[in-house]
């Protein structure tokens, strides 16, 4: 756990995880893999701290859903299936079926990887 | 530790400079354009009629469409969409090919097809007009796609469906891995946004990229995942 991210209040977790996913879109959308994955793990350290709070504070994430960047909302969807399935699976059906950019290819194969039985969310 | 991590920073200072004038022109003109592309949008989903009658001035919902008692749901249309707006796209194109990169690829998804109507507004969308097009093609069959192969045509590439860098090391896929019916001929910017969700880390597979969670699974298996990625990103129709 890192100490800066132990510091800060669930809010600004939250405020952290969908700019590191704002940042994050312009690198998927040309390609950049190092950046790309390099944001991954910063997302996913928010989202472990959220989830070691107490009641595991990744619901603070679901506020997510609404932000009008297709790749905030993709990744607050995936960080909170395992506490809100059916909310996060329909944010993942609506990116699918109604965007345009990559993050249609993200929340289809996740979709896919759910029903199959890769993507096992916890 | 992250309190001294430079995307903290650059994000904090991301806030401030999204305050600044240029990016808050470029956003005040990508917004106009979307609101106008949404209004057009709600107006054929709701049987826009220009004749019908809004609610006067000085009332509750002034300004918003008045029921003619056929629909519920145009009484909202009028107070969802402010008026007066133009459709309208940045004219300046970002000063680096990076930030046109993204910016084009950005207003390419967040207006979808569209956005070839902003394309007479500023003459630099004009010089990926192409890959633009291709973007937007509707699904194809697979046949339809193997046989594009033959053909290179501007704005698209010649993709693997089971990637070349997934093939044994014993070289005993080489021949597969080029054969007709493992290439398909599809939109430039989606080959490379393929290409680079296979080298992205996912929970989903466990952590791994899915190039690194398909080494050494099956030929069969690495089919699927590749349709199903061409399929999912609107590409293939099955």
């Amino acid at each position: 756990m890192s100490a800066a991210l132990d510091k800060m209040s669930t809010a600004e977790l939250a405020k952290i995880f969908a700019g590191f996913a704002i940042q994050q879109y312009d690198h998927i959308l040309i390609g950049e893999v190092k950046q790309t994955n390099r944001y991954y793990h910063k997302m996913k350290a928010v989202e472990l701290e959220l989830k070691s709070r107490p009641g595991d504070q990744r619901s603070v994430l679901i506020a997510l859903y609404d932000n009008p960047n297709p790749n905030v909302k993709v990744k607050a969807a995936k960080a909170t299936l395992a506490i809100a399935p059916a909310a996060a699976r329909q944010v993942l059906e609506t990116v699918a079926a109604t965007c345009y950019g990559p993050e249609i290819l993200e929340a289809g194969m996740s979709l896919t990887n759910l029903d199959n039985g890769i993507y096992k969310p916890t | 530790m992250l309190s001294a991590d430079p995307d903290i920073r650059r994000i904090m200072a991301l806030r401030a400079i999204e305050s600044g004038l240029l990016r808050l022109r470029w956003l005040a003109a990508a917004t106009r354009f979307e609101i106008a592309m949404r209004r057009h949008d709600r107006a054929l989903k709701y049987a826009y009629n220009s004749a019908q009658p809004r609610v006067p001035r000085g009332q509750p919902e002034s300004g918003q469409w008045a029921s003619d008692g056929t629909s519920s749901d145009s009484v909202r249309l009028a107070g969802d969409i402010p008026t007066g707006d133009s459709p309208e796209v940045p004219k300046e194109a970002p000063p680096t090919t990076r930030l046109r990169n993204i910016a084009i690829r950005a207003l390419a998804a967040r207006f979808g097809p569209g956005i070839l109507v902003a394309a007479e507004v500023g003459s630099w969308i004009y010089d990926h007009k192409e890959e633009i097009s291709a973007y937007f093609d509707s699904p194809k069959t697979l046949e339809e796609l193997q046989s594009g192969a033959e053909t290179p045509e501007k704005g698209y590439d010649i993709h693997h469906i089971v990637e070349r860098a997934s093939v044994n090391e014993n070289g005993s896929e080489d021949d597969k891995v080029d054969a007709a019916e493992n290439l398909v001929r599809i939109p430039r910017w989606k080959h490379w946004q393929i290409n680079g969700y296979y080298q992205t880390e996912s929970d989903e597979y466990g952590g791994l990229t899915p190039r690194e969670y398909l080494k050494g699974k099956s030929w069969e298996e690495r089919t699927r995942v590749g349709l199903n990625a061409l399929e999912r990103f609107g590409i293939l129709r099955r």
